[in-house]
């Protein structure tokens, strides 16, 4: 089980890879979101600002009214924000579960597949 | 953990009903209907429409509980998996996304007609309409066009409103009498079941609004618009058919693509043909939004997990899935062509009467097999369900082969081909599956094999070798 350390240091990795990337910034460029993210084996809640596809902030805990929640276990969200798992994969076998629009789930695909095409 | 955070943007029992319904009302069930009156004769189509419906309601249940125990765009995936294994469930799903397809091109050349009807064009220049459609569709697909939700609802009522004002008109404003009031088997031997079968195919689709369950309010919002949505196309469909049988003859509708105006022109000359072609053009809405998107997403996903080639999880600058569009569009098109050069557009009718069967019969079959594999809680749960869900397997089993045998315009003649499109179908996505999944997944695990190295730093006192869950190399 990861803790908030680990999830924190592979979201800040994240947010730098999503904020560097010239293609997924431009790709995203309408896509301004709040998202939740749930760790279904610990209390551990974080959330997500997006603006424009610009990652703002990664807070602990749930803040604001979200457009997406993500569930998963701890292991899962740190793998998948440092691009070592393939997230359509749990999806399609039901280990990770998304509430929000279908678009929303294919577009939170598509970042990771887009900063890691190999995943 | 708890879940049970309210999203900014969800999904009501409204809007779940009006995607629900507007999946399933295409334009291409306005010729539904004329094939239920090839095999049950004037009024009694109405009578075939409300025993369809009926049958519905055990779709709803069955599709409710599944729903509730995988709610998710990848319920389908989910729930096939578990209960007959992924090979099959991927042949399943591939075959099932095929109707989709069907229905994309049919409505393209059902508006392709009809527009060229109203035009008084050549019948050639149809297919130019088909192309244009399709055109439009795909650019704004390309360009990440949606229609926002609010739209589509009030697109779907007023498809569903107009219909039914129009056929309203047509039976009390002209008069007259109906033609053979419940004559079932008045057609044949068979014609009744068939009849059915067709009267199916006018709510197939409906169950799709289960794809949108993650955006749902409270998960009883899906199961709900699974019950209300059968409700309003039975309504629309038997003033439809009711209208159908008291003005226009069968023999008039027999040749026709575009009986819907044929029946506004009889009820309400010029105004009663613009009214239904208008109606008509909205239906496409509906089918390009939610058929273009469900199948290009369920391509891009599959893609994603190696099940297509990578290139179908291509994005361009709008992340949309271009790849996949600009083939679904083609794959259209063509099929659209075949449908033109060959007249027999009454046949998408029996292919995709007979694959909704089909795909109910799996459903009932899914069920059977969860009740005893899965126990967890689930919002909704058939009464009886074992036996209902046994019999739905019977029932709809013999539908599909009443539907996979039949000729769409003549009740007295059999045919096989809508089967033989059915199984060559099938046969190629198990071909697919078979032969070109295995290979797909070895090329990605070879690549896997020379990526670079994992990202994630290990844990203090961990070693560098100690697996950790869910890497890309996990293959199922």
């Amino acid at each position: 089980m990861a803790d908030w350390d680990e999830l924190k240091e592979a979201l800040a990795d994240y947010t730098r890879s999503c904020n560097n990337n010239e293609r997924l910034r431009k790709m995203q460029r309408d896509w301004s979101r709040v998202l939740h993210f749930v760790c279904s084996d610990s209390d551990v809640t974080f959330s997500m600002h997006v603006d424009r596809g610009e990652i703002l902030s990664t807070p602990e805990g749930r803040e604001g009214v979200p457009d997406i929640v993500v569930t998963t276990t701890s292991e899962t969200f740190c793998d998948m924000f440092w691009g070592d798992l393939n997230p359509v994969q749990k999806y399609l076998r039901g280990e990770i579960t998304v509430k929000g629009s279908q678009e929303d789930v294919m577009r939170l695909d598509a970042i990771s597949y887009v900063i890691w095409p190999d995943s | 953990m708890s879940t049970e955070t309210t999203l900014r943007r969800s999904v009501g029992t409204a809007a779940a009903t009006a995607t629900s319904a507007g999946l399933a009302f295409a334009a291409i069930d306005y010729l539904g209907v004329v094939s239920i009156l090839a095999y049950a004769p004037g009024a009694t189509a109405a009578f075939a429409i409300l025993v369809g419906g009926l049958i519905v309601v055990l779709v709803s249940a069955i599709f409710s509980e599944l729903n509730g125990l995988y709610p998710s765009a990848a319920g389908i995936r989910l729930y096939l998996g578990r209960a007959v294994g992924n090979r099959t469930a991927l042949s399943v799903t591939f075959t099932y996304m095929t109707t989709v397809i069907l229905v994309i091109a049919a409505d393209a050349f059902l508006i392709g007609a009809a527009v060229r009807h109203v035009l008084h064009e050549p019948s050639a220049l149809a297919y130019v309409w088909i192309v244009v459609l399709l055109g439009v569709a795909l650019a704004a697909n390309l360009r990440g066009v949606r229609m926002a939700s609010w739209v589509q609802t009030i697109v779907t009522y007023t498809v569903l409103v107009g219909t039914s004002v129009l056929s309203i008109i047509a039976i009390v404003h002209v008069g007259g009498a109906f033609r053979q009031p419940f004559n079932i088997f008045g057609s044949g031997s068979f014609s009744g079941i068939q009849a059915i079968a067709f009267a199916l195919f006018l709510y197939a689709a409906f169950e799709w609004v289960t794809t949108t369950a993650e955006e749902a309010r409270r998960p009883q919002v899906i199961t709900r618009a699974l019950f209300i949505a059968p409700v309003l196309i039975w309504i629309v469909s038997t003033l439809f058919a009711l209208a159908l049988a008291h003005l226009v003859p069968y023999g008039a509708l027999h040749h026709s693509a575009t009986p819907q105006l044929l029946l506004g022109t009889r009820a309400l000359g010029t105004v009663g043909e613009m009214w239904m072609l208008a109606l008509t053009v909205l239906t496409a809405l509906n089918t390009f939004n939610g058929g273009f998107l469900v199948a290009s997403r369920f391509m891009y996903a599959a893609a994603r997990e190696n099940n297509l080639p990578r290139p179908f999880a291509k994005l361009n600058m709008n992340a949309v899935p271009w790849v996949a569009v600009t083939s679904l569009t083609v794959v259209s098109a063509i099929v659209a062509a075949l449908v033109f050069a060959t007249g027999q557009w009454l046949m998408l009718v029996s292919v995709g009467a007979a694959i909704e069967c089909a795909i109910y019969a799996i459903g009932s079959l899914c069920v059977v097999r969860l009740r005893a594999r899965v126990t967890s809680d689930r919002p909704f749960r058939m009464v009886f369900a074992k036996p209902l869900a046994s019999f739905g397997v019977v029932l709809f089993s013999a539908l599909f082969l009443a539907t996979a045998f039949a000729d769409p315009k003549d009740s007295r003649r059999f045919s096989v081909v809508p089967f033989l499109i059915i199984a060559v179908l099938g046969f190629f996505a198990t071909l697919y599956v078979a032969l070109v999944v295995p290979r797909l997944e070895r090329a990605a695990a070879a690549r896997n094999a020379e990526r670079r190295p994992t990202r994630r730093p290990p844990r203090p006192g961990t070693g560098p070798d100690e697996p950790v869950a869910g890497r890309v190399d996990e293959l199922p």
